[in-house]
């Protein structure tokens, strides 16, 4: 059974404690910050920023609201990632199927940085990052080494509101639906992000477009497929039926 | 064999992700590969408060061979239940940053750069800098005659670092210099 996350982004205040809990956990170095008019600091996610509290401001009927979207890996059941590793390096992308954590190995270091573009591009929500400096493709693990000996990820732990919720599959979906009925009741623009394709589901109460311009799953890749990627998905029905 | 729960927790979790990988015709080389220990495992755990603001979060500070390793909230705590701030949070990362300043720090009257003193020196020069200031402005009466026995030139502003009882002795050093303006960060 797959753990899920539930965030809750109407019980966000944007503390930004889980990103900070998550670089201390994975004890990753400072990194430049730029002051681009909001508090969303470092502006993006990158090889030390598996998460990033997204910062949006719109004035609606008269009164300023602030968006807040705490920002990470997906942890998509059928990662599109995972399946472009599998076709140049496979090993450098896999799923654990005790946790549904996608996670990156150093074996990503095999790959061209090319190669790990084009695995970028097959992300519907922007999420993983080159880490030039390795030379490797990096993004959240969902903690596995934490999971693995019986605690919750490290940004689920030092949430204070209980915006981020982490539990069994079934556990959040059942919470998800609960929070988005009451939600539903002063916002009904509320909604639950993706819920049946992924592990990370965010409940938001405005339009989804207007927290981030990954937030919603592109259905469409972010730039054209290349000829070996179009060849490697008509392949994948007969490779997946010889098994 | 001797194995802690958490160990065969661990094993359980390891065996299942084998498990799970061989039925689907994986390789499971790198999925072990990856597993790796918890860097906190067998570490000392040592419960501290955080020092900035009044709710005063308890904070576990893992400890290995003497050495601050890591820090997390303590779910024991009834206030924050385990969780904590961005600045909580970022307890280790102080603890070892390059910035911290672990000395006193100098800068003489004119000067513009610091240099290092040690206590004795600028707790000397601190008491010598209150008594002057004390002794050259000290209020007997005001302006209207009304006895007042105050200092207006000295300000103190207090930290968060500071309990109840620093704070009791703090104030009652203050007012007996007589020094009126004085403050305290607890109040966040």
């Amino acid at each position: 059974m797959p753990k899920t996350f539930l965030i809750d982004t109407t019980r966000c205040t944007a503390c930004r404690g889980c990103q900070i809990a998550c670089k201390e956990w994975k004890g990753f170095p400072s990194v430049h910050t730029k002051q681009t008019g909001t508090h969303q600091n470092p502006p993006d996610l990158g090889p030390y920023n598996y998460k990033l509290v997204r910062f949006k401001e719109y004035k609606m009927k008269n009164r300023v609201e602030w968006l807040f979207f705490p920002e990470q890996c997906r942890h998509c059941i059928e990662p599109g990632c995972k399946a472009g590793a599998d076709d140049v390096v496979p090993g450098a992308i896999i799923q654990d199927p005790a946790t549904g954590a996608v996670i990156y190995t150093e074996l990503t270091k095999k790959l061209t940085e090319k190669q790990a573009e084009d695995i970028r591009a097959m992300c519907p929500y922007n999420i993983p990052r080159w880490d030039k400096k390795e030379g490797k493709l990096t993004k959240c693990d969902m903690c596995i080494d934490r999971l693995q000996a019986g605690m919750v990820p490290a940004c689920v732990k030092v949430c204070c509101t209980g915006c981020m919720n982490f539990g069994e599959r079934d556990a959040m979906l059942e919470l998800g639906r609960k929070r988005l009925a009451l939600v539903q009741k002063t916002t009904p623009k509320a909604q639950l992000l993706d819920p049946d394709d992924v592990n990370v589901i965010y409940l938001v109460s405005e339009d989804r477009k207007l927290y981030h311009e990954y937030a919603e799953r592109s259905t469409q890749p972010a730039r054209e497929m290349t000829r070996q990627e179009l060849l490697a998905k008509a392949a994948k029905p007969l490779r997946s039926l010889l098994g | 064999m001797d194995i802690s729960r958490r160990g065969f927790i661990k094993l359980l979790g390891a065996g299942t992700a084998c498990f799970g990988l061989a039925q689907l015709g994986l390789d499971v080389k790198p999925a072990m590969a990856y597993a790796t220990s918890l860097k906190t495992a067998g570490a000392k755990e040592v419960v501290s408060i955080c020092p900035f603001c009044s709710c005063g979060c308890n904070i576990i500070m893992y400890v290995r061979d003497g050495q601050f390793i890591s820090s997390e909230g303590d779910p024991d705590y009834p206030v924050s239940e385990g969780a904590l701030c961005a600045k909580g949070a970022a307890f280790h990362a102080m603890h070892v940053s390059k910035h911290r300043v672990l000395k006193p720090l100098y800068r003489a009257p004119g000067s513009d750069k610091w240099e290092e003193k040690d206590w004795s020196f600028v707790l000397d020069r601190i008491a010598h800098r209150v008594k002057e200031t004390r002794d050259r402005d000290f209020m007997l009466k005001n302006d209207k005659g009304l006895t007042v026995n105050r200092v207006e030139s000295i300000f103190q502003l207090g930290t968060s670092q500071m309990d109840n009882e620093e704070c009791a002795v703090s104030h009652q050093m203050l007012r007996a210099l007589g020094v009126v303006y004085f403050d305290h960060q607890a109040r966040v």
